[in-house]
């Protein structure tokens, strides 16, 4: 047996390197069960996962793991009695969320042991490289368009396009550079990819390279993914010493190196000029375009740019064929789609889906609604280049154009549901804070243009509004989307367009009445303690961080709102029902 | 005539030579000299821009640029609070009035004993833990504002103990 | 290189292939405003200021880096163009932390550049101070011994310690250019149209003078015995002794002004009869009816109007005014009539004001002085009635009066104390109260206080040929550098009607530091240098004869009192490609008042001054200094909003490099880097 501990970033902030560490413990040398790590299975709400494997079948697969579950977990697997851990064991419901799941990109994900290659060698790994190296690098491109896979960082442009473009570019100096700046807040599919299964992003860049010719392969990977940038270092050690990587691979002649570079905190970076003068130790800040990177990139060198998921989703076209992606998914949008859901929803993770499918399907039937028996009110789709598509859309389908349409954007695949206490206004500041934070300050339209967007946002959310902010609101919005330099400026505004065009009443009361309908808005509401209903237990004067709260026991308590910081802790404690938000 | 700063410079100065004095590496060399130091200083920035052959504004430019690099040092705890969507949609703000309360200091800032440093950041990727922040290599998923003090005051304690 | 063809704007353009948009239409002659584009270096696309958009193509370009190609019908100035190009420079101006005019030139009515003729000043250069401010109006040294210097109160050097004195110094600059060599302009060949302008007055001389440079002929046609209008007939000796209006007019007369004395329109000559032997017309007639006290027996014998009474002085026949003397009023005018009386010789002169002291409009200098000159001020007091005896003035029964509520001037208004009353015994009552215009004469519109009307940007009266300007116009008198500075303005808007096509004067949009804070803090740290004292004549011995009261200061006193000038206004306003654009189309940049990025002035860079509130980080210093200097000393630090350029020496190598160079100061398209003087 293997009893195999779930060690993605999620799993192990969620106490899996101490289940792992307590079950290293407990073992010893006659125990015959091994012990085993694997990556991210995506089901992040159920970590720390662990998993008790009888040779590959998955006997039993134990959820919210924690190190005092060790003991328990040795004896069951030392007695073959893993009936006994029932308690742990995955609820049916939450075995849905990956049943309804068709996964291709994270087919590994949670499966696999991302520190071994051979793990990945067992399902079929390193065949497609094998297959690929037979073709000529016109076959792999034609394959990879028959899969009319789309770039999966977010806008879905042709891959085989790009590809063909780069390899049809003169110069015998090429470069391949997989974009693993994961940026937008609220996804994390990339890393999982990275942390999961770090050989089938090797494998997809390889067959990338081949195509187009290129010698170098370069991974961009976010500083902020520490384990990622391990596993993957590690990875490509081991892909070199297969002879996978490195000269006259497999003796096909084809010679490939594979380095990596570690981002160092700029969201800009992921737009992809921006990404390759940040890998020429130069500030992150986007070139002109044209030239294209196919033309001229890094080093200006015809350069060929992708994120980690569509490498991922490389080998198994290869494999399986571009047809057999094409058959899934909507007449424009090809294949499966990773998706990171989070927010207010029961079960939040990763969840890759053919494309086709309805949002309302993802959020409910997926990933089972919304927490707290709350309505929803919006889902955030791609970032903060997106938008938030309202309730009433929820039928639209995962589909490039269909999300497009609503003003949001496919991304790179964040989805963050939220609630009827979600303040719309207050989303669509909180992204331009993050804009204009990671505004490189090259451009005028969107270094001084998301600042004001964001003092006026600020406003609103603090009562100071003015008749005639949202006019203007959106008279900077489509100047910035038509003046800005880059990607990020030119689709900063979408959360301010989609916000002020499903929820301008929300707007309008922050404006007009000075008041936050979703009572989110700190500086709209205060905490106010019911005199009747106090009992002066004090627990919330106890648990007041600030000290704004006083009374003498027994006797009814009262908030100081000049010191209240509105943290809602006062609210959470009370056994009486005696605050509210007013 | 062993002393640290001598030995800081020669591991400075084997990071330069494993990356080839190349001015494409500079980020790497300056990630590298902020793990050696702690932060980048004024006199190793004009170092690093001596060995690399790039002007000392263009490594000012770079260092200033990237939020990861620090010219300022940081206390014993840095303390990355996350502010990602799904870590505001549950709260994060909360979070983090309760934490600069607690420690009476603003993003950015270092508390007065040098203990803590407080640090605002974009998604950590652990959003299905949201709210979440990282204390130097660990990770605290799931936060409330109460959790989040009590997680302060155990570091406190730490060092007090082993003080 | 293959030729290729392309439309900007309609018109069709040849250019070669490989190059851009912006380069093309340069060469065709087509301007495509840009800020960070300077051919010197490559392009680098920050401003989008150069947007244009191309037929069938749904992004707008960047006209300085796209290449061109074959066929495109590209346009600068579509609405949605114009719209990005505007919220850019609206962005730009809102974060651009600078003032282009010191706020005493945008304060001056006349907008004159108090600035630029301080600083000739300071060097002792008075003719290139005539120079610059006979650019406004050519009366420096009547003006600048009369001119109650609104400047003055704007003046930033007063949050060092006291504002500059700037009135005092044009006196002195405009007195010594007229010593000899006074500065002329050029006039311009005769254009053969003829003007005519109703009123020798400050306005009117101004009107004549800039009509005159354009090469029109002009002819002033003035009631009066001599030209100067009020600066002659309404400002007494000892503050403006009358052989400076001599010179000054002269001066006008002498490039071919035609000038005719004693002709009243209306009975001399028919208004008709100017407009139909001139192309136009430019009424500046002024308001020299004296309003009346308002209360019984104001029509007394002994009772007259202040500026009749000063007329009367310079006429040489005073009025016999008695002992005891009032004056009703608290202006200038009432301050010229109250010591005119002390210099006549009355024993006794009260000035009778409703309000207090700090309401006066009337100069603080001139209050201080006639209390020396022995003036009693009977502030809170109002004439409710003027006793005679046997039909001449006797005495004047006062209101006592106090403050009430602020009025909409702001300024507390009086309200009488029911039954309180005092008396003064008087011979002569001046009613200083006010001065209405007489349009008798003159068959144009007017406005319900029987003002002229005159359009506010053309000057235009009802009548197509007829302009009006100064104290005879829509808010009727004010102070003589205001009238000047219409007379300036519709002297613009005349030659263009004169050329066949009428511009109305547009206010220029400048840039102007909101953050006052801001401002007094950084100047609180001056080293401070008081203002200089203009030394008067001991009021014993002035207050007995009209001569000038001011004791000049020395040429040493006055050039130092000029170097005091901070010089608030930008040194590149004449070059700034940020102002220009800026004024090429409407903008308002007042709706995204925001924050300002950091900044701070860097005063020695070793021979630059960098000023980073000003900075619109276009880069081309930074990209000048590596791609053109090849130095690499500046760097852009930080990210985003808050992001600044810095240098950064590290050897005197670099140092001595950045001495002999200044490309980066040449490049900046705004007043952010200023080459210090060697």
């Amino acid at each position: 047996m293997r009893v195999i501990v779930g060690q993605g970033s999620c799993g192990i902030a969620a106490g899996a390197g101490k289940v792992y560490n307590a079950l290293e413990k407990l073992m010893n040398d006659q125990d015959s069960f091994k012990l085993g790590i694997t990556g991210c299975i995506g089901m992040c709400f159920l970590e720390p996962i662990v998993d008790i494997y009888e040779g590959e079948d998955l006997k039993a697969r134990l959820v919210h793991v924690s190190e005092n579950d060790a003991d328990a977990i040795v004896n069951a697997v030392r007695n073959n009695d893993i009936a006994s851990l029932s308690g742990l064991f995955i609820k049916d419901e939450d075995k849905s969320f990956l049943d309804q799941q068709t996964r291709i990109a994270l087919r590994n994900c949670g499966i696999i042991d991302p520190t071994d290659i051979n793990s990945y060698k067992a399902r079929d790994g390193y065949k497609a490289l094998e297959k690929v190296l037979k073709m000529t690098p016109e076959e792999v491109i034609e394959e990879v368009k028959t899969s009319g896979i789309g770039g999966r960082g977010g806008a879905g442009f042709p891959t085989w396009f790009k590809w063909n473009a780069a390899r049809s570019s003169k110069g015998e100096e090429k470069y391949l550079i997989c974009n693993a700046d994961e940026g937008d807040p609220g996804a994390f599919m990339d890393r999982a990819v990275i942390e999961s299964d770090p050989h089938n992003l090797i494998e997809g860049m390889l067959i990338g390279a081949y195509a187009i010719g290129a010698k170098e392969a370069i991974v961009y990977v976010r500083a902020e993914y520490p384990l990622a940038i391990i596993r993957l270092d590690n990875a490509i050690k081991q892909a070199k010493e297969a002879g996978l990587i490195g000269e006259n691979i497999l003796g096909s002649g084809f010679s490939c190196n594979i380095r990596y570079m570690a981002g160092a905190g700029a969201f800009v970076c992921g737009e992809e000029t921006a990404l390759i003068e940040s890998l020429e130790g130069k500030r992150g800040m986007p070139r002109l375009k044209p030239p294209f990177p196919a033309v001229a990139g890094y080093k200006m060198k015809p350069s060929n740019i992708n994120n980690v998921e569509t490498f991922a989703n490389i080998a198994w076209i290869i494999n399986n064929g571009g047809e057999a992606f094409a058959a899934m998914g909507t007449e424009g949008s090809k294949g499966t789609k990773v998706f990171a859901v989070t927010g207010k929803v029961v079960r939040g993770g990763l969840v890759e889906i053919p494309m086709g499918q309805t949002l309302r399907h993802v959020i409910f039937d997926i990933a089972g609604g919304i927490r707290d028996g709350k309505q929803i009110k919006a889902v955030q789709m791609g970032g903060p280049s997106g938008g938030c598509i309202p309730e009433r859309l929820l039928d639209t389908v995962i589909d490039y154009k269909a999300l497009s349409a609503t003003g949001a954007i496919m991304g790179s695949g964040g989805m963050v549901v939220m609630d009827e206490n979600t303040c719309m206004v207050g989303m669509a500041k909180f992204f331009l804070d993050f804009t204009s934070k990671e505004s490189c300050g090259k451009c005028v339209h969107c270094r001084i243009g998301t600042r004001r967007m964001l003092e006026i946002l600020t406003n609103i959310v603090e009562g100071k509004g003015k008749e005639g902010d949202i006019e203007l609101l959106e008279e900077l919005c489509l100047s910035i989307k038509d003046g800005a330099l880059c990607g990020l400026g030119q689709t900063a505004p979408n959360p301010v367009l989609t916000t002020i065009k499903y929820f301008r009443d929300e707007y309008e009361a922050h404006i007009k009445e000075h008041k936050c309908p979703s009572k989110e808005c700190r500086d709209l509401l205060s905490y106010v303690i019911n005199p009747d209903k106090c009992k002066g237990c004090t627990l919330c004067a106890r648990k007041c961080p600030v000290q704004a709260i006083s009374g003498e026991t027994k006797q009814p308590h009262t908030i100081d709102q000049s010191k209240c910081i509105r943290c809602g802790q006062c609210i959470q404690g009370c056994k009486f029902d005696a605050i509210s938000i007013e | 005539m062993c002393d640290c700063k001598d030995e800081k410079i020669r591991a400075l100065d084997e990071v330069l030579d494993s990356y080839g004095h190349d001015s494409g590496n500079l980020i790497g060399i300056l990630q590298k000299t902020q793990d050696i130091y702690g932060y980048l200083p004024a006199d190793i920035i004009y170092y690093v821009a001596q060995q690399t052959g790039i002007s000392p504004a263009k490594v000012l430019g770079v260092a200033t640029f990237y939020t990861q690099f620090r010219l300022e040092p940081v206390g014993k705890y840095l303390i990355m609070l996350c502010k990602g969507t799904a870590c505001h949609v549950n709260g994060s703000d909360r979070i983090e009035a309760a934490v600069t309360a607690e420690l009476g200091i603003q993003n950015g800032e270092t508390t007065k004993d040098g203990l803590f440093t407080l640090k605002n950041v974009a998604c950590l990727g652990c959003c299905s833990l949201s709210p979440v922040m990282m204390i130097n290599e660990e990770t605290f998923g799931s936060l409330t504002p109460d959790k989040a003090i009590s997680i302060l005051n155990d570091f406190r304690k730490r060092e007090e103990e082993t003080a | 290189m293959s030729d290729i063809k392309i439309t900007i704007n309609g018109k069709e353009c040849i250019g070669q292939s490989g190059e851009t948009i912006l380069k093309i239409a340069q060469d065709n002659g087509i301007f495509i405003p840009t800020l960070c584009h300077d051919d010197s270096v490559a392009h680098y696309g920050a401003c989008g200021v150069c947007l244009v958009e191309g037929e069938g193509l749904p992004k707008l370009m960047r006209s300085c880096s796209t290449v061109a190609a074959d066929g495109w019908v590209v346009s600068s100035e579509t609405p949605r163009v114009l719209q990005a190009r505007k919220v850019a420079l609206e962005l730009l101006m809102s974060d651009h932390d600078g003032d282009c005019k010191g706020p005493c030139s945008l304060t001056c009515p006349a907008g004159t550049d108090c600035m630029a003729y301080v600083k000739a000043i300071s060097k002792g250069d008075y003719h290139e101070a005539v120079r610059i401010i006979k650019e406004k109006f050519p009366l420096p040294a009547s003006i600048g011994h009369v001119c109650p210097h609104p400047c003055e109160d704007e003046c930033r050097r007063q949050y060092v310690e006291q504002p500059i004195s700037i009135a005092y110094l044009k006196r002195f600059a405009g007195m010594k250019d007229l010593e000899k060599d006074t500065w002329k302009p050029e006039v311009l060949a005769d254009t053969g149209k003829k003007v005519a302008v109703i009123g020798g007055g400050p306005a009117g001389l101004t009107a004549a003078y800039f009509l005159k440079i354009k090469g029109h002929d002009v002819t002033i046609y003035d009631a009066m015995p001599q030209m100067g209008g009020m600066l002659r007939y309404g400002i007494p000796q000892y503050r403006l002794p009358k052989s400076v209006v001599d010179a000054e007019v002269e001066e006008i007369r002498a490039l071919g002004v035609n000038m005719l004395n004693n002709v009243k329109v209306g009975k001399d000559i028919t208004f008709e009869e100017i407009r139909k032997t001139h192309d136009a017309t430019i009424i500046a007639i002024g308001a020299w009816t004296s309003s009346k006290v308002g209360c019984a027996g104001e029509d007394t014998e002994g009772v007259v109007g202040g500026i009749d009474f000063l007329r009367g002085i310079i006429l040489g026949n005073p009025m016999d005014i008695g002992e005891n003397v009032a004056i009703v009023g608290g202006g200038n005018t009432a301050m010229d009539a109250c010591r005119s009386s002390v210099r006549l010789g009355a024993k006794k002169v009260y000035v009778i004001y409703r309000r207090t002291r700090n309401e006066m409009p009337a100069d603080d200098e001139e209050i201080s002085e006639a209390i020396e000159e022995g003036v009693e001020f009977k502030f809170l007091t109002n004439p409710a009635e003027i006793i005679s005896e046997n039909g001449h003035v006797k005495e004047v029964k006062l209101q006592v009066m106090e403050l009430g509520e602020p009025d909409a001037s702001g300024r507390r208004s009086p309200v009488p104390v029911e039954g309180k009353f005092e008396y003064i015994k008087v011979d002569t009552v001046i009613a200083a109260i006010g001065q209405k215009v007489n349009p008798d004469g003159f068959d144009v519109e007017l406005n319900k206080k029987g003002i002229i009307c005159a359009d506010e940007t053309t000057f235009r009266t009802n009548l197509e040929d007829v302009f009006a300007v100064g104290d005879a116009t829509n808010k009727g008198a004010g102070i003589a550098i205001a009238a000047i500075g219409e007379a300036n303005k519709a002297a613009d808007v005349v030659d263009s009607y004169l050329n066949g096509e009428i511009i109305p004067y547009k206010k220029p949009f400048v840039s102007i530091r909101r953050d006052l804070e801001k401002v007094k803090a950084e100047l609180s740290l001056r080293e401070k240098a008081p203002r200089a004292v203009v030394p008067k004549r001991p009021a014993e011995e002035r207050k007995n004869d009209f001569n000038d009261i001011v004791i000049n200061l020395s040429e040493e006193d006055v050039m130092k009192e000029a170097s005091r000038c901070l010089e608030c206004g930008c040194h590149d306003y004449e070059d700034c490609k940020l102002i220009k654009c800026a004024n090429c189309q409407e903008i308002c940049p007042e709706r995204l008042a925001g924050q300002y990025h950091p900044g701070f002035v860097e005063e020695k860079l070793v021979v630059i001054e960098r000023n980073q509130n000003k900075c619109i980080l276009c880069n081309l210093c930074v990209r000048v200094c590596d791609e053109v200097a090849g130095k690499g000393i500046l760097g852009l630090v930080g990210r985003g909003f808050t992001t600044i350029i810095k240098p950064e020496f590290n050897d005197p190598a670099m140092i001595a490099g950045c001495k002999d160079c200044l490309k980066c100061a040449e490049a900046c398209p705004t007043g952010s880097l200023k080459i210090l003087t060697k």
